[in-house]
């Protein structure tokens, strides 16, 4: 007669599913996309889009930052926190530069964008601190 | 006679010469912009194999009139200049499309229009200082630049 739980390889085969179906969501991955347009040397808009990885990204983790995370779980809200350290970081990792300038009858106007393209950031978060990485 | 003559000619030019006179050329000159003396414009830096380039900007940004409090003036003005900054670097290592156009009709200029433009990557700038004075935050950025990140 078979034990109650005396199928172990079914019950592997499950757990082995739900583990790597865990890795293939890979809830630590982040896109992240930055962009703010100044019109004659005021800020006029900008967007910090964060989404969730819907598959594994490639590449090996850069540079990290550490960010204090005060009990948040949600990057967003860690994110927002930490907005001027994050944005600042972000500065360094490098943006598109598009600048446009105009001079008609000698009334000059211009406007630059400067943009983060979409990138994947691993996100660990342990008990202190929240580890953002870029992968390239 | 011709000596005397010849005496005049050669007295009257080291006497221009030694009091700085004008040019003839630029004698009759009644502009600002032609009386300015002439500069030589300096050698452009180069960057070299032994060398690291460091090149530096003050970029400006103000506030918008509708913001609610200084602190979220300041943080708008130093992003705005951030970007100015980004942009001036941009600039100077990249260069600068110029396009221009002039509209002339009944021999009357009807529309000038300058066109910039500008696209790049910057990556690396460093923030040195920041001021924020009457409304306009001067960020000054500097960025180093090393014949390994230009070379294959």
């Amino acid at each position: 007669m078979r034990s109650r739980d005396g199928n172990h390889t079914f019950t592997h085969t499950v757990l082995l599913l739900i583990f790597f179906s865990s890795l293939a969501l890979n809830a630590s991955e982040f896109l992240i996309s930055y962009r703010y347009v100044l019109k004659d040397a005021i800020l006029y808009n900008e967007t910090l889009d964060i989404s969730q990885a819907m598959k594994k990204c490639r590449g090996t983790a850069q540079k990290s930052l550490f960010l204090e995370h005060h009990n948040k779980k949600n990057i967003r809200d860690i994110l927002s926190i930490n907005s001027e350290e994050f944005i600042e970081f972000i500065h360094k990792l490098g943006l598109d530069v598009a600048h446009r300038g105009e001079t008609i009858n000698m009334q000059n106007s211009s406007t630059t964008i400067l943009t983060l393209k979409t990138t994947c950031f691993k996100v660990d978060i342990n008990e202190n601190f929240a580890i953002i990485a870029p992968l390239k | 006679m011709k000596y005397s003559l010849l005496f005049a000619i050669f007295f009257s030019l080291t006497t221009s010469v030694i009091a700085g006179e004008t040019p003839p050329a630029m004698a009759n000159c009644q502009t600002a912009e032609c009386t300015k003396p002439f500069v030589v414009p300096a050698k452009e830096k180069m960057l070299h194999k032994k060398s690291d380039l460091r090149i530096s900007v003050t970029g400006q940004g103000v506030a918008p009139l509708n913001t609610t409090s200084p602190a979220q003036a300041y943080a708008l003005a130093k992003r705005a200049a951030v970007g100015d900054a980004y942009r001036l670097i941009a600039e100077k290592v990249k260069g600068v499309r110029v396009d221009g156009q002039d509209l002339i009709k009944n021999m009357m200029v009807q529309k000038s229009s300058v066109r910039t433009s500008v696209n790049a990557m910057v990556r690396n700038a460093n923030i040195v200082e920041t001021t924020f004075k009457d409304g306009l935050c001067e960020v000054e950025m500097e960025i180093i630049l090393s014949h390994t990140q230009f070379s294959y």
